[in-house]
């Protein structure tokens, strides 16, 4: 399963979706307590989901476009767009349609040669690559994605949420559904989650399933192939003053069956790193996956800063750190500039290998693919949300720049937010031709992204 | 990973104990009422940043249990 799909997902922190906004227009401060008290004696949660609930059934829209750009590489486009209807008793029923189209080319894991590089895919295609550039591979892929998510409250301090899933691309495709619960306890200062998830996926490579650490040529199936996924969550936030919101809450996720990239090939390499040849990779049929992530919202006098660490560590051997901050600078007009830095840091998995030596045995598992490698990242970018007057409806748009860098000859591969990448294409198989030492590819690799986000959302 | 599910235990035993915030009423919640005092107060960006970040890097997880699969990783 991924979490990455649905735009409210269950969160520890669970809120309602985003509702109507409150009426409490420029309120003094006397004002915004007595509504308040007013929100606690008709029964809505205070703990940082306080929208008052709509007298009368109601909907909100909200739509979102992303562009997605790597140097050199791949492309996405992304349009997102997600319908609530909003009950009277609490109740929030949302529908979401997602789609992405991807192009360009991924890196097939290979490391770079210094001659021209002749290829041939298992149709016996043959490609003919420049000296000196990484092998990459064209392709381009369509996904589409449905979601569903259903909030019930039940009194006045439960809240439980059940969210379905589904979606296919060109090579992919996921079923999936989730329940969580809420409870708020020590007088709504509190609220205790807990939930899960389940995936039923299918992967069906375009030329079928290689054979993993051969040539390329041979195949497993040209069916599916299973991949499940189950997620559980626990969770704890806490109002600590009357600024300060902070959180608690772990995931353990279990992936099994096929977890295989399928157009990853790794470079076999001779005793002077020049590349002789080239297998496909091949991961553990297992993958269990943990994360403790903690959060704090702190309310200055009008701005909020928003703060995030994670932690995660996997039985693939990868340790990764990630700290998150955002800065609300409210602006006039109901307008604000919310700037954001992210920091990512991981180590690499067990069997990541970014070319294997020529006359070694071949190792039971083995991958070049950068993002099981050694990695670092920095985000750094701003949004910024603003309303028409007289409308609504309130806008935001968001420009980002990411860069991630590892040890030298690590960027050997690559993946897209959008599909299985490669998806559009075969492997390519049987290198031939191949000299450059992989130390001439530099003592530092990189990878730069920018992203355009625009959204809008209205209630009507 | 005992140390860090030890440090989590007792911070969550903390973070639930009577005396961990005694000070804030119910007339005092007009802040945290605020709709940008949410954890998650920009749901549909921070889901596509889930996807971008699930896509390029070796980890996930943390905050959710909801979504969808994708072969991006």
């Amino acid at each position: 399963m991924q979490l990455s799909d649905t735009p409210e997902p269950a969160r520890a922190d669970a809120e309602p979706p985003a509702t109507p906004p409150t009426p409490i227009a420029s309120p003094s401060p006397l004002r915004r307590k007595l509504a308040a008290a007013a929100f606690l004696l008709l029964g809505v949660p205070a703990l940082a989901s306080a929208d008052p609930m709509p007298s009368s059934p109601s909907w909100q829209l909200d739509a979102t476009g992303l562009l997605y750009g790597e140097r050199q590489r791949t492309s996405v486009i992304e349009p997102t767009a997600r319908l609530t209807r909003l009950f009277a008793n609490g109740q929030a029923l949302s529908g979401q349609i997602t789609l992405d189209a991807i192009t360009g080319a991924s890196p097939t894991g290979a490391v770079p040669s210094g001659q021209p590089l002749t290829t041939t895919t298992a149709s016996g295609m043959v490609t003919t690559l420049p000296a000196g550039q990484v092998p990459t591979k064209k392709f381009n892929d369509l996904r589409g994605a449905s979601d569903l998510s259903w909030d019930l409250p039940v009194g006045t301090l439960f809240k439980a949420t059940t969210g379905a899933h589904y979606s296919r691309e060109k090579d992919y495709q996921s079923v999936g559904a989730s329940e969580s619960f809420s409870l708020d306890v020590l007088r709504r200062l509190a609220t205790i989650t807990i939930g899960g998830g389940v995936n039923r996926d299918g992967v069906f490579p375009r030329g079928g399933t290689p054979v993993p650490l051969s040539d390329g040529t041979q195949v497993l199936t040209t069916g599916t192939d299973r991949k499940d996924v189950t997620t559980g969550l626990i969770g704890l936030s806490r109002v600590l003053t009357r600024r300060w919101l902070m959180g608690l809450s772990m995931t353990r996720t279990l992936e099994t069956g096929y977890l295989t990239e399928p157009y990853k090939v790794i470079s076999i390499v001779d005793s002077t790193d020049t590349a002789v040849d080239q297998r496909t990779e091949n991961r553990p049929a297992r993958h269990d996956r943990r994360a403790a992530l903690a959060s704090s919202v702190y309310h200055l006098a009008k701005d909020v800063i928003y703060v995030e660490y994670r932690y995660y560590w996997d039985d693939w051997g990868i340790r990764s750190h990630t700290a998150d901050a955002k800065y609300r600078l409210e602006l006039p007009d109901d307008a604000y500039l919310l700037p954001h830095v992210r920091y990512y840091t991981q180590s690499a998995a067990s069997f990541y290998r970014p070319s294997l030596p020529q006359g070694d045995p071949l190792p039971t598992f083995a991958s070049a693919d950068y993002r099981i490698g050694d990695l670092s990242g920095v985000t750094i970018g701003a949004t910024y949300g603003f309303k028409v007057p007289g409308s609504r409806g309130e806008w935001n748009v968001r420009v980002e720049y990411l860069r991630q860098w590892g040890p030298a000859g690590s960027f050997a591969g690559t993946g897209t937010p959008g599909g299985d990448d490669g998806g559009g294409g075969e492997r390519a198989t049987r290198a031939a031709a191949v000299a450059l030492p992989s130390s001439k590819f530099g003592a530092f690799t990189s990878l730069d992204i920018g992203t355009i986000v625009v959204g809008y959302s209205i209630p009507f | 990973m005992k140390p860090l599910l030890f440090v989590l235990a007792l911070t969550a035993a903390a973070l639930l104990s009577s005396c961990a915030a005694t000070a804030v009423k119910p007339w005092d919640r007009d802040l945290l009422a605020e709709k940008k005092m949410r954890f998650n107060a920009y749901p549909m960006i921070g889901a596509v940043d889930e996807h971008i970040y699930f896509s390029k890097e070796g980890s996930t997880g943390g905050a959710s249990v909801a979504g969808g699969g994708c072969g991006c990783n």
